[in-house]
């Protein structure tokens, strides 16, 4: 578990407590046996959705196809007790592991996909697998009725039961929710939700995390399907395979709130309830119209609520203003010790290239970064600053040339083992968790550094300080300016304590009050003995900071030196200006 | 305020006395017996679940305008409906509605769909409610249930009982034994073990070659290349295993738009759908004529009045397969009830099993007879032929219900 999160976990496992035993209290008391079966299956949609929020709400990995799962739980239950007389209290367990194998199958060549290529592709699974058992003669399975010790066979002749287990299966779900959300692995899936790039660029191995989050995800949702079968007696491909079943936890949690802990189960609380009302009353009254009654209601709740009914409450009744404290680090700041001494090169760049088709857009660069130093790289639009950036931290591969940083080679690493090395970086748009406290926006750069829960607060904290948002740390992203914004990407990348950081036009789009703030914090950076290349347009600034230039024109470095010599050199100016300009200078 | 409980209490035992009492008193002579039909009445299979129930409300009729139930002083019949939907999930969820909302139910029928029936009959056996089906697939009667009751030749039994007798009446009619066969369907899961037994048994057993195997998965999208197929491998008869009305149609449509009529090549259907009246409205009656169809049970001489009754009371162009059968299984369950002299639940079970009749409702079966096997099949159940003849179905096999001879294509 994160630091800062007790309280939090501590508060949603009173409320899950609360809540079960509440509704428990209330299942008890119902005998009517249909009432009591919307009873056991409110919980049984509810963990479903739970488990598709793990991976599609939190991970952003939209799965259309999460029918796959919760129908390999329902059937590996039932074959299991057609063929090996297999108990369901041994068969869900089963299916869960049938389920999280299935999930690595799935994960491998699906997430190469990403975005709707991705959703659509797991839309196909469960299409795939239910003709699959067409073929294999599994059209109607029954699981067989045990006359002998039925609840050895999760049989009970009392219905009340299906709804014990039914809540303690998503109690289970729920807390392991829980711990996914309160753990580096949530924010993990929050930041690469929210730009994989970015969370990759902060040290983040996406591909593992994701594929974490499909496996807890399809565990959880097997046993869901497991449940199902044991509740409905009877399992076709249609039931647990078919398109309604993969719409359902979709829909359940955009109803209730999309990555938030309670929004599937808000979401199961009204619409299963809701729809099975509907089939009973309206559809006895005139069939068919259940259907419509219940797509107008999701509708309505969507358009009123467009991020779940959680959420649209949350900001409307519980928005609390930030009265967190000003955190306190556990520990000193660790000493930064280099292994390079000062002034000599950290980062070396040798006939660094890289071609699109025909254009070059990086074209033999070298240049050298000095530990310690302020790199300034300029240049006019489309020069290749950052594109050079993207090959140095991994974005995209060098067809010749070498980067090394302290002697170690840069390139041929994936984004976030770059990141790993000490390679921090900022990108020019920002990318912010919105829902986020600033700190935990922070936070994810000193996971992506590999540290450990303590360390990475504290790594946090200490970044917050150096870039003066250390008051401000409980505030939620979203309502930060374009500055604080910038400083906090700044602060990420500072959290994953790097050796050299990589800045792509940190200045973009501020005033100049601002500018001048931002200045104020690089260059307490650089006395604290930081590393810096930074990319950007405005040349004064850049006059004020940089120790050194690297021109870029065309993808080739045009000019370097010290900042006077750079900008007074005749190439630079033409490069910039144009030959008119130059031309009048002469004259 | 001491006062109050000890009243609230005696009142309530003496209110639960009186209630006891009525209770005892409505088990001897209830006023009512109370029938559940579970049937798809919205979704795909919505108009044969409409087609059972025009039967049932019928029968209820029939028996409320003939004085009710005799053996109890005249109670009449009351039809509880209840919509199966168009899944396996929600036909469960309105069994599990009607077992929990109608606690003093004699009896239920339906789902017609095999894989409704089997889904809603998993409830209704836990809850010991009697249970009479239509549907084929053997999977129902093969549980070891106690209350369910299955009134048609199971699917693997039809398979086996069709293609002699189509042979039969070929050559009676043809003058020459088929020797080619060739199968087209879907892949759904009746047709499938329907296959099974076509592959394994029938085909070796009569000597037949199968020339033609087209399984696609539905709704058929184009009939060309079975048509194709089915051209160049000249079976003297072709069975369609399509499983919906408007699969049907494909398949007639295409293969008269290439010039295989019936009168070229026979062709014989399987299930109800190949008669439900819609077929006339999707395709025209040239199509269809002399489609041969087997299936579980069709009108023959002997229901002529009640057939009369039903098209001049529902407008319906004729009654059919599912349709009677609505109309049986309430008529079954008054000969239960009046043999067992009780509405209680148990006792309409056991009536079921023990009752072995060829008169009252035993007549509506080709067979003329029910009886229930101990795994609750009827013993001895029967396939119906019947053939397309100007836009109508008519029964031609078996003799006792046939009003037709069947027409085979001259080689």
């Amino acid at each position: 578990m994160r630091n800062g999160t007790a309280a939090k976990f501590r508060k949603d496992l009173i409320i899950l407590l609360v809540l079960s035993v509440a509704y428990l209290a209330l299942s008890w008391s119902v005998t009517n046996s249909y009432y009591q079966l919307i009873l056991t299956l409110v919980p049984i949609w509810a963990a479903f959705g739970v488990s598709w929020n793990i991976l599609s709400g939190y991970g952003g990995q939209l799965s259309f196809g999460h029918a796959s799962f919760f129908g390999i739980g329902g059937y590996a239950v039932t074959l299991a007790l057609a063929y090996w007389n297999l108990t369901p209290w041994l068969g869900i367990p089963f299916g869960m592991i049938v389920g999280g194998v299935a999930a690595v199958i799935i994960g491998t060549p699906t997430f190469r996909l990403r975005g709707h290529y991705f959703a659509l592709s797991m839309l196909a699974y469960p299409l795939a697998i239910l003709y699959f058992l067409q073929y294999f003669g599994f059209q109607e399975m029954s699981l067989a009725m045990h006359r002998e010790a039925p609840a050895a066979y999760l049989e009970f002749s009392d219905p009340r039961f299906y709804t014990i287990v039914a809540v303690g299966l998503l109690i289970m779900a729920v807390l392991v929710c829980m711990l996914v959300e309160n753990s580096r692995f949530g924010l993990a899936l929050l930041a690469v939700r929210q730009n994989e790039l970015a969370a990759e660029a902060a040290g983040i191995d996406s591909k593992t995390w994701k594929m974490r989050a499909l496996i807890v995800s399809g565990m959880i949702a097997a046993a869901a399907g497991g449940l199902y079968a044991c509740v409905q007696l009877v399992v076709t491909p249609d039931s647990v395979f078919g398109m309604l079943v993969s719409a359902q936890p979709v829909v359940l949690t955009l109803f209730g709130g999309v990555a938030s802990l309670w929004g599937p189960v808000i979401g199961a609380a009204f619409l299963v309830p809701l729809s099975k009302f509907l089939d009973a009353y309206a559809g006895n009254v005139l069939p068919g119209i259940q259907g419509v009654v219940y797509g107008a209601a999701v509708i309505i709740i969507i358009l009123a609520a467009p991020d779940g009914l959680y959420w649209t409450l949350r900001d409307r009744f519980f928005k609390k203003p930030a009265v967190l404290p000003i955190p306190v680090a556990s520990k000193p700041p660790p000493v930064v010790t280099s292994s390079v001494s000062a002034g000599t090169p950290l980062m070396k760049v040798a006939g660094l290239s890289k071609s699109f088709g025909g254009l070059r857009a990086v074209s033999n660069v070298s240049f050298e970064i000095a530990e310690g130093e302020i790199l300034g790289i300029i240049g006019p639009n489309g020069a290749g600053k950052t594109t050079l950036f993207n090959l140095l931290n991994g974005v995209l591969p060098a067809n010749e040339g070498s980067a090394t940083l302290a002697g170690e080679s840069m390139l041929g690493k994936k984004v976030h083992q770059v990141c790993r090395m000490g390679v921090g970086r900022t990108f020019q748009v920002v990318r912010s968790f919105p829902r986020l406290p600033l700190i935990d926006n922070v936070i994810v750069g000193a996971y992506g550094a590999g540290l450990s829960d303590q360390d990475a607060a504290d790594a946090a904290i200490h970044a917050l300080h150096r870039t003066g948002l250390a008051d401000i740390a409980g505030v939620e992203a979203g309502s930060l300016t374009n500055k604080q914004l910038r400083l906090m990407e700044l602060a990420r990348a500072l959290a994953g304590r790097p050796r050299l950081l990589l800045l792509d036009e940190t200045l973009a789009g501020l005033g100049r009050e601002e500018c001048d703030d931002i200045l104020d914090v690089l260059k307490r950076l650089r006395e604290e003995g930081m590393t810096i290349g930074i990319i950007e347009h405005t040349m004064h600034a850049m006059l004020r900071i940089a120790d050194r230039f690297v021109v870029l024109d065309h993808g080739a470095v045009l000019a370097s030196g010290p900042p006077r010599t750079v900008v007074e050199d005749r190439t630079v100016i033409e490069a910039y200006l144009g030959k008119k300009w130059l031309a009048k200078q002469d004259a | 305020m001491s006062l109050t409980p000890t009243i609230g209490r005696r009142t309530a035992l003496a209110g639960a006395a009186a209630l006891a009492g009525t209770r005892i008193a409505r088990a001897q002579t209830p006023a009512e017996v109370k029938l559940a039909m579970l049937v798809p009445l919205s979704g795909p299979w919505a108009r044969s679940g409409l087609l059972e129930q025009m039967g049932a409300r019928m029968a209820v009729d029939d028996i409320n305008n003939a004085g009710g139930i005799k053996a109890l002083g005249g109670a009449k019949v009351k039809l509880l409906e209840f919509d199966a939907g168009e899944s396996a999930e929600k036909a469960k969820d309105a069994a599990q509605r009607m077992v929990a909302q109608e606690p003093d139910l004699s009896g239920g029928f339906g789902c017609w769909l095999s894989t409704f029936t089997l889904a809603a009959t998993e409830v209704t056996e836990r809850a010991e409610l009697p249970w009479l089906t239509l549907s084929y697939s053997d999977l129902i009667t093969n549980r070891g249930f106690k209350y369910v009751f299955q009134c048609s030749p199971t699917a693997d039994a039809q398979a086996k009982e069709l293609v002699p007798i189509i042979m039969d009446l070929a050559q009676s009619a043809g003058g020459k034994r088929p020797t080619k066969v060739a199968i087209v369907g879907d892949n759904s899961a009746s047709s499938v073990s329907f296959y099974k037994a076509i592959h394994e048994i029938v085909v070796p057993e009569q000597k037949l070659t199968l020339v033609t195997d087209e399984v696609f998965t539905p709704p058929l999208a184009d009939a060309t290349t079975i048509v194709q197929k089915l051209r160049s491998g000249k079976p003297d008869f072709v069975l369609m295993q399509s499983t919906n009305a408007g699969d049907d149609r494909m398949l007639v449509d295409k293969f008269y738009e290439f010039g295989l009529t019936a009168q070229k090549m026979a062709m014989i259907g399987g299930g109800g759908h190949w008669c439900q009246p819609e077929l006339t409205k999707l395709t025209t009656k040239e199509h269809l004529e002399g489609v041969i169809v087997g299936l579980a049970n069709w009108p023959g001489k002997a229901m002529q009045d009640v057939n009369k009754r039903f098209i001049e009371r529902t407008k319906e162009p004729w009654f059919g397969h599912d349709s009677l059968f609505g109309y049986t299984h309430v008529m079954t369950y008054v000969a239960a009830i009046e043999h067992a002299k009780s509405a209680d639940r148990h006792k309409v079970m056991e009536s079921l099993h023990t009752m072995d009749v060829t008169d009252g409702p035993a007549r509506f079966f080709p067979d003329g007879r029910i009886k229930f096997d101990e795994k609750g099949r009827r013993v001895g159940a029967k396939l119906c032929i019947v053939q397309w003849r100007d836009g109508v179905p008519v029964p031609v096999f078996p003799t006792n219900v046939a009003t037709h001879a069947a027409v085979w294509p001259k080689a």
